[in-house]
């Protein structure tokens, strides 16, 4: 365990922008645009896949969120860091999908993997963190994502989810009890079922 | 967003071993296309939309507003005119002095005839009937004075 505080977020969202990249991209410079997503498009892609499970859908969502971006910018006011309005943007998109959709079965995961290049641990450690995230239901895997990844607070989940704090803190519980593997599988258990059958 | 610092103690170690993936290479040159496609493709809607919604206030202005608005005015004057044309048709036959004025109105009948044909706004009728009224007058003051004076 270390003693060192953390990024709130663990992901590429935490990433600073400079200030002229951001002006030149206000103004809609297309070089300063691409630098954006340089930087912050694979934090969007992995926040979306890990939630969605798929990679078409994924990347749907990082053209959504970019499009917004290029339209929105202009009106961005700086209050919070840009990587956080990005991941507010990302979130939302994310779960508006996961609604249209009503997309819960995911990929074979082994097959996600293998269509895909990746980074960080060893591709066996990969394979179970990701075959167990892919596992559980689409919104426990919003909740556990988002607030373990991506630093939500459970005020801030119950508002994306139109939900009360205690619902996404239930959640969360038996989505770690189910990747620690000691409860019951999560599928098996009425409430989540119901909650993924209202997403 | 979280009220603590994200650490080993609050994240649960199989999330830590998440791999992380890219998206696809071509994905940022799609992005760009879909955008210019939608400036593109929004920019002329907007036009047409813009374009008909004054195409609309205008007509909306030209018939709706100054008909609602001087309706009133122009069935004042038909009025006034219909009763004027009763008082004076119940006067004694209008004398010699008198035809010029009956040639005078049916001028101005005429005239309001031809604006009603070719289909005239409210403000160019408006000012014919009270010229056609002006007319009747001057005949019922004439017929008036022609009775006065025969007794």
């Amino acid at each position: 365990m270390t003693s060192q505080p953390a990024p709130r977020s663990r992901s590429g969202f935490g990433q600073e922008l400079d200030r002229i990249t951001l002006e030149r991209a206000r103004r809609g410079d297309a070089d300063a645009c691409a630098a954006i997503y340089r930087r912050y498009a694979t934090a969007c892609f992995n926040l979306a896949l890990r939630i969605l499970g798929e990679r078409a859908a994924a990347e749907d969502v990082v053209q959504e969120v970019f499009l917004k971006m290029m339209n929105t910018l202009s009106g961005f006011r700086g209050d919070a860091p840009f990587g956080v309005w990005l991941k507010r943007m990302t979130a939302n998109a994310t779960i508006d999908a996961l609604r249209a959709t009503q997309r819960f079965a995911a990929e074979d995961p082994e097959t996600v993997f293998a269509s895909m290049a990746s980074r960080g641990a060893e591709a066996d450690q990969r394979v179970d963190a990701w075959s167990l995230l892919m596992r559980l239901p689409a919104r426990a895997r919003a909740v556990l994502v988002l607030h373990e990844l991506e630093g939500y607070t459970h005020k801030e989940l119950s508002e994306l989810f139109g939900q009360s704090e205690s619902y996404s803190k239930s959640i969360l519980a038996r989505a770690l009890k189910k990747l620690s593997g000691a409860g019951e599988p999560i599928k098996a258990e009425g409430e989540l079922a119901t909650c993924a059958s209202n997403l | 967003m979280r009220e603590q610092p994200l650490n080993n103690d609050t994240m649960h170690p199989v999330l830590a071993e998440l791999p992380e993936f890219e998206p696809g290479a071509d994905l940022w040159p799609r992005i760009l296309a879909a955008h210019e496609r939608k400036r593109r493709g929004v920019r002329h809607p907007r036009r047409i939309a813009a374009f008909a919604a004054a195409a609309a206030a205008i007509v909306a202005a030209i018939l709706i507003v100054p008909r609602t608005a001087e309706v009133p005015k122009l069935s004042d004057g038909q009025r006034e005119s219909q009763s004027l044309e009763r008082e004076w048709q119940a006067l004694p036959s209008a004398s010699a002095r008198a035809a010029s004025d009956v040639a005078r109105l049916h001028v101005i009948d005429t005239a309001l005839q031809a604006a009603y044909d070719r289909g005239a706004r409210a403000d160019e009728l408006q000012p014919l009937w009270q010229q056609r009224n002006q007319a009747l007058r001057g005949l019922i003051m004439s017929a008036r004075s022609d009775a006065v004076t025969r007794i």
